[in-house]
């Protein structure tokens, strides 16, 4: 038997495609199309939820088209880690930040990388902004990252 | 949602969840796979108590709970306990690419194994042609080219000789 334990490499890859259906083709385009930041403002409730969705998880209420609102592109930091670690799923290598950032006029947050100056970290309650990519097409990161604000 | 957006264009976006990961194999499996990998043979684990050989080697007997201590050489030869013809490109977990479809997977029981063993089967893909039961033996890659996991078992092919059940 060898002295250093067997290590046996392995390794899933799964190819899929997300269909982003109604409420969030209508925020892709926007985002491709316009650089606009889209979610649903539910009546009822009175929340702005993003990403934009037909139907209230709250109230049930149906949502449409007219019921999108703009929010952002500038937010709030609500929350953030670092990651140490570089995986092929990540969008870029490690270390970064991935942060929950609530857009202004949102209720929800949404989740992706914030960039701050060398030698400096992220803090909660910090404002933060989207920063669009100028070749856009239909993801979420048309958005190249947040930066303060 | 009104017309304007039935009729608007759907978006889609191609995504890849990519994940490689190392596992250790500990003493049972290390040594499977050594035998495996070095003299191209298989090798199971007896239970004391219930005398059922796993492969597979496992440190404990699940319906014992008793440790496992005889080891069992196996095969090479098996019979085919079960198979599904795959028509869809299934990523083998070991590599991270996709077989070429269709393909047969099925699961080998190696003559004096009481468990059975996954693996790719060499035949048509072709339910007339496929029978539970019937004999297999398995190909390894060259010595040179086995390092120690379930790929340096290229397949099993049907054996030769008249098909027979058991």
């Amino acid at each position: 038997m060898e002295k250093t334990p067997m290590m046996v490499d392995q390794r899933i890859v799964a190819r899929g495609r997300y269909y982003a259906g109604q409420a969030g083709s209508i925020f892709y385009r926007a985002l491709r199309d316009r650089g606009a930041l889209l979610a649903s403002r539910c009546k009822r409730c009175a929340r702005v939820l993003w990403p934009p969705r037909t139907t209230c998880g709250r109230c049930f209420s149906q949502l449409t088209e007219a019921d999108m609102v703009p929010v952002g592109p500038g937010g709030i930091l609500e929350t953030f880690t670092r990651v140490a670690y570089a995986e092929p799923m990540h969008p870029r290598p490690a270390p970064f930040y991935y942060g929950i950032v609530k857009l202004d006029g949102a209720d929800t947050g949404m989740a992706h990388m914030i960039d701050v100056p060398d030698g400096t970290e992220p803090a909660i309650g910090m404002r933060v902004k989207a920063v669009f990519k100028s070749e856009r097409k239909g993801d979420i990161l048309d958005i190249r990252h947040f930066i303060p604000e | 949602m009104g017309k304007s957006t039935a009729d608007a264009e759907p978006i889609h976006i191609d995504m890849t969840v990519d994940v490689p990961y190392r596992f250790a194999a500990g003493t049972f499996m290390e040594k499977f796979l050594i035998e495996l990998r070095d003299n191209g043979r298989f090798f199971g684990v007896a239970c004391p108590r219930c005398g059922r050989v796993q492969m597979p080697p496992r440190v404990v007997c699940a319906p014992c709970g008793v440790e496992n201590d005889a080891w069992v050489g196996l095969g090479p030869e098996g019979v085919l306990a079960g198979y599904t013809i795959m028509y869809l490109p299934l990523t083998d977990p070991t590599t991270g690419k996709p077989h070429q479809p269709p393909f047969v997977y099925g699961s080998v029981k190696l003559d004096g194994s009481d468990s059975v063993l996954d693996h790719l089967i060499h035949i048509e893909p072709d339910p007339a042609k496929i029978t539970v039961g019937m004999r297999l033996r398995p190909v390894l890659k060259p010595r040179a080219e086995r390092i120690g996991d379930l790929t340096d078992i290229l397949y099993f092919e049907p054996a030769p000789g008249p098909a027979r059940r058991r």
